[in-house]
């Protein structure tokens, strides 16, 4: 096993745990924390393919460096969603948040 | 003026065609507050276009061949329709009588309509019919004179339907509308036989195609059949012919222009337009005859009743077009258009003298003009009894001359029963017509009655021009050129003959016979009719003129008969019944049950499909965020499987 599927591997890993937290918590913080999991998952990916296969070593890191200030703006924009959505409805719970059911 | 034309006689035949176009134009977009101004601008066109017509027939007199104009106006693969004029001798002897009686109308019409509030709109109307028949006079090919044919059609609805808000004008509108509609469906029909089977719908080549056997025969009869359709319609031919009486409501002056002299006479004209055609087609003929026929007889017997003046010369109208189709269908192509010529001089003196009398006595029957004094209005009563006794068939006047042409060529005729139908017909035309004279001048009345009326009109009818000024004066001019008109237009009939003839060889046999065959039977003829027709006057004379008469007239000795003939020979009733049978509970209850289940239930269904899809479609949309989550990724599960494997 070399060292470049070692960290897939630990990429996947993340980005799976990421994923069943998204679908699997009610919280909604708890979602926005498995995002960023998912995330920094892709982050490891491509830092990693920087590492073993890219011939220009910049190129992995400063993508890396953009997923990072994405992730920023969208932990931003996500909790004033979850904050103006806790004003209305007291609470942080999706399932509260049913409006759209058919 | 660049954009005329240079050539003379086609500007005159482009004024013709769009002048009243214009002025009704004018007299609808702007002028229709002012009614001096509409009524203006209405007579100067049709006078502009009566010396038009009058030019051309003067220049063209001599023509060898007929002059036509034609731009393509319809082309589609190797067929063209052309759009322009066709000026020979028929067409221009017609547009003269059009435009001579339109003119003669709306100088009429400034009395008779004098004070209307639909003033402006009336002469926008009578400007449509005059555009209207003018172009369908000079049309060179069918769909040309069709088009027309149709727009005087409509020109005649609105002018029957002229005092709208009366019932039973908006009601006779109707009908007349639709009843000529009936036939113009067989026209169209007819049109397009033509069409097919031969390819080209000018006029002047259908007729020497049809003289030269280029068309196939079944064509020729079956195109004629159709044809001759649209002229039972117009013309008011026997089984459509109820419309005419009806279309009595409107104005008297649209009576004597539309329902008399011209729009009705357009079916004959059509049927001599096309007469070599027709010839080529002895089954079409014989059917022609027929009907022809009947409907002489037929209007005949129901004017013997009436007491509506209008009414009288209405069926009046229908009989002697039924005469002049007889004439037709029997071979006299000269004798047809020459009684439609004098028919057209005398009927619209006939009603324009009915007119006069209306607009005094504010009535239509007879028995009250007479009680009221009728015969003290001495032009008027001397100008109908010319026309009377034109109608009648009485020599000098013109209807004589033609009544003779015609009777003429019956005698032709193998069948000898026709010739006695056109004897008869003439002898009860002499009857009737002479009925309704004696009535006004011969007036009964209980004596307090009598005291009444004189009373209230005697007075007034003395000084009758001098009373009426301007408005009676303008009714009386028209009428009493039109008299003399009908004096001497009858004098005149070898110069029309040979002015006629010169360019119509397909009949020219058949009249030289009759013309060159003055021999003994010939004058037999003659006094026979003529004797018939005074025969006819005297018993009129007899039964409502006399001091002793009773009139009553002999056919109150038959009830049943009166009954029937009063009724039309119960034709409204069965077209009532046919209707009410065939329409009301046929058709549309088939329409409506269509609309509601068919059409209705439909759009309901589409509505009911699309609301009930959408509510089983939105138990999908659960409301939460991780299930559609867990649908998005085994998309992109199922998605990557796909393109990966």
């Amino acid at each position: 096993m070399n060292s470049l599927s070692v960290y897939l591997t630990v990429a996947a890993v993340l980005f799976s745990l990421g994923l069943f937290g998204v679908l699997m918590r009610r919280n909604l913080i708890g979602m926005l924390i498995s995002i960023e999991l998912m995330l920094n998952g892709a982050n490891l990916n491509f830092m990693a393919f920087n590492r073993f296969l890219a011939p220009e070593p910049a190129v992995g890191q400063i993508m890396a460096l953009f997923i990072m200030g994405i992730a920023a703006a969208e932990a931003a924009i996500g909790l004033s969603i979850i904050l103006a959505l806790f004003r209305r409805l007291r609470s942080i719970n999706v399932e509260r948040a049913q409006r759209l059911r058919g | 003026m660049m954009w005329l034309p240079h050539d003379p006689v086609l500007s005159a035949a482009l004024a013709c065609a769009t002048l009243p176009f214009l002025s009704m134009a004018v007299i609808l977009i702007f002028t229709r507050p002012y009614q001096r101004l509409s009524c203006a601008i209405s007579v100067g066109a049709i006078t502009v276009c009566l010396g038009c017509a009058l030019y051309l027939l003067i220049t063209l007199r001599h023509a060898p061949a007929p002059v036509e104009y034609q731009w393509a106006w319809i082309v589609s693969s190797d067929m063209v329709i052309p759009f322009g004029f066709l000026l020979d001798r028929l067409s221009l002897l017609m547009l003269t009588i059009v435009a001579v009686i339109s003119f003669l109308v709306q100088v009429y019409s400034i009395g008779y309509m004098h004070g209307d509030p639909g003033f402006s709109r009336y002469y926008a109307f009578q400007s449509l019919f005059a555009w209207a028949m003018m172009t369908m006079v000079i049309a060179p090919g069918m769909l040309q004179l069709y088009i027309f044919w149709e727009l005087v059609g409509l020109a005649s609805y609105l002018l029957i339907g002229y005092y709208y808000e009366k019932w039973s004008a908006s009601q006779a509108g109707k009908k007349a509308f639709v009843m000529t509609r009936l036939g113009d469906i067989g026209f169209f029909l007819g049109i397009i036989t033509v069409l097919l089977g031969f390819g080209d719908l000018g006029i002047l080549h259908m007729n020497h195609a049809a003289q030269a056997g280029d068309i196939h025969p079944a064509v020729v009869t079956l195109g004629a059949i159709l044809i001759f359709c649209g002229v039972v319609g117009k013309s008011a031919q026997f089984p459509l012919l109820t419309w005419l009486p009806d279309a009595m409501e409107g104005p008297t002056p649209v009576s004597a222009l539309l329902h008399s002299a011209t729009m009705v006479a357009a079916g004959v004209y059509l049927m001599s337009r096309i007469f070599p055609f027709f010839a080529a087609s002895p089954d079409a003929m014989a059917v022609a005859l027929i009907i022809g026929t009947i409907t002489m007889l037929l209007a005949s017997t129901m004017a013997f009743v009436t007491y509506d003046i209008k009414q009288v010369w209405a069926y009046s109208t229908v009989s002697q077009l039924g005469f002049m189709v007889m004439s037709l269908a029997a071979g006299g192509y000269f004798a047809g258009v020459f009684h439609l010529t004098t028919h057209a001089g005398f009927k619209a003196l006939l009603f324009l003298c009915s007119g006069i009398f209306i607009h005094e006595y504010h009535t239509n029957d007879m028995r009250e003009i007479g009680r009221g004094g009728g015969r003290k209005l001495t032009i008027p009563m001397i100008c109908m009894t010319v026309g009377a006794l034109a109608l009648a068939g009485i020599f000098p006047f013109s209807g004589f001359f033609s009544k003779e042409a015609i009777l003429g060529v019956l005698a032709e005729h193998p069948n000898k029963l026709f010739l006695g139908a056109g004897l008869l017909g003439a002898a009860m035309t002499a009857y009737y017509s002479f009925r309704l004279i004696f009535f006004i001048l011969f007036p009964r009345s209980t004596a307090e009655e009598a005291s009444h009326h004189e009373e209230a009109h005697g007075h007034g009818d003395d000084h009758g021009g001098g009373h009426h000024g301007h408005v009676f004066w303008a009714m009386a001019w028209p009428v009493m050129i039109l008299a003399t008109v009908t004096l001497v237009l009858g004098f005149f009939q070898n110069e029309l003959q040979s002015y006629l003839l010169a360019l119509e060889p397909a009949s020219h046999g058949h009249e030289a016979v009759e013309h060159g065959g003055h021999g003994v039977g010939h004058y037999l003829l003659l006094v026979t009719a003529v004797c018939l027709a005074v025969g006819g006057v005297f018993f009129a004379y007899l039964e409502f003129g006399w001091k002793k008469a009773t009139q009553e007239g002999f056919l109150r000795k038959f009830p049943a008969v009166e009954t029937l003939f009063a009724n039309r020979w119960y034709m409204d009733h069965f077209y009532r019944k046919a209707l009410d049978l065939l329409v009301y509970c046929g058709f549309t209850n088939v329409f409506t049950r269509n609309d509601r289940r068919v059409i209705d239930g439909g759009i309901d269904g589409i509505c009911r499909f699309t609301v009930g899809g959408g509510r089983a479609v939105s138990f999908l949309q659960s409301g939460m965020l991780q299930y559609n989550l867990v649908l998005m990724v085994a998309a992109v599960g199922v998605l990557v499987l796909v393109f990966a494997l």
